[in-house]
């Protein structure tokens, strides 16, 4: 048995990743090369990257890349963190940036195309709930960061502080972001409601 | 209070549509297969600097050996050249002998002692 997969064994039961107390040591481990111990760290991370970044892109496909490229750039950056500090704000810094460039390169690109009709956002195939093909029209109304805003906030429960982390924005610019994605959310599924 | 209520359903009903439209794959395979996926190319970056570096080593090697070469005989021309220049110096006769250019000023200046300490 290895040191990484004897380390991953002693984490027992899953929790919030930084609360893990041998974090630290598999950080250490993968800076010293121990790919396994990489491994692990991707595996404790990886379901919680990949919501950072779908909160982020337009996709499914796009958030899979973002979060591929997002490991790539930890593990290359892997001798410049320091191992006191917590390993998954780190992380999903770098999930975030590596997001918000791919987000980046699909505007250019788009804008080169020049498509002809708007493409919706998400992919939901076969959807036909009322109330949901609205939330769908009414989060492309949204800017980008009010999207990613409610949605680590709503959905995946990260606080105000974290987002403005991620993000690269002051905590009160998360906060009002929210607010307005809110209400214009609200707005639209009150005019659903009027509709039904 | 029903402007409560109704703004309190509508943010539940704007979770619920936006957890479900933002949810996760589910199924260990799918999260097994991305791990593999990343590691894939984690290890790609790895191989990726030793067959860079295996790239660079031969020409770097090759390099460093006509460098090698061309110091040796840049030094060896160097003292060739110092070695003639000596032989020639020491062969060509010098325009004034050395010991008429010498001795008239050592000797005045013995003599200038001499006569200091006993010409008292």
């Amino acid at each position: 048995m290895t040191a990484a997969s004897t380390i991953e064994l002693s984490y027992g039961m899953p929790s919030a990743p930084d609360a893990r107390p041998d974090e630290r040591a598999l950080v250490i481990a993968a800076q010293r090369g121990n790919s396994e111990a990489f491994a692990t760290l991707v595996r404790n991370h990886q379901r919680r990257a990949y919501a950072v970044c779908r909160a982020i892109v337009l996709t499914h496909e796009d958030a899979e890349d973002a979060v591929q490229e997002g490991f790539l750039h930890a593990f290359k950056a892997l001798d410049r963190f320091l191992p006191d500090q917590p390993f998954g704000a780190w992380l999903f810094r770098i999930m975030a940036n590596a997001s918000l460039d791919l987000v980046r390169r699909r505007k250019v690109r788009d804008a080169d195309e020049l498509p002809e009709t708007v493409p919706m956002p998400f992919r939901d195939p076969g959807e036909s709930d009322e109330l949901r093909r609205r939330l769908n029209q009414a989060l492309t109304k949204l800017t980008e960061r009010q999207r990613s805003v409610i949605v680590l906030h709503d959905v995946e429960g990260f606080t105000h502080g974290e987002i403005g982390a991620m993000l690269g924005i002051p905590e009160g610019t998360a906060r009002s972001d929210l607010h307005h994605a809110r209400a214009a959310l609200r707005r639209i599924l009150k005019d659903v409601r009027s509709d039904l | 209070m029903s402007d409560i209520r109704l703004q309190s359903n509508d943010d539940d009903d704007v979770v619920r549509g936006l957890r479900s439209l933002y949810a996760a794959p589910s199924g260990d395979a799918y999260w097994n297969e991305l791990e593999a996926r990343i590691m894939a190319r984690v290890a790609d970056v790895e191989l990726g600097w030793w067959t860079e570096l295996d790239r660079w080593v031969r020409p770097a090697l090759g390099a460093a050996a006509i460098l090698l070469v061309a110091a040796g005989i840049a030094m060896f021309r160097a003292r060739q050249a110092e070695a003639d220049i000596a032989a020639d110096s020491m062969l060509s006769s010098p325009a004034v002998p050395v010991s008429t250019a010498i001795r008239p000023a050592l000797q005045d200046d013995r003599e200038a002692r001499i006569r200091f300490l006993f010409g008292r």
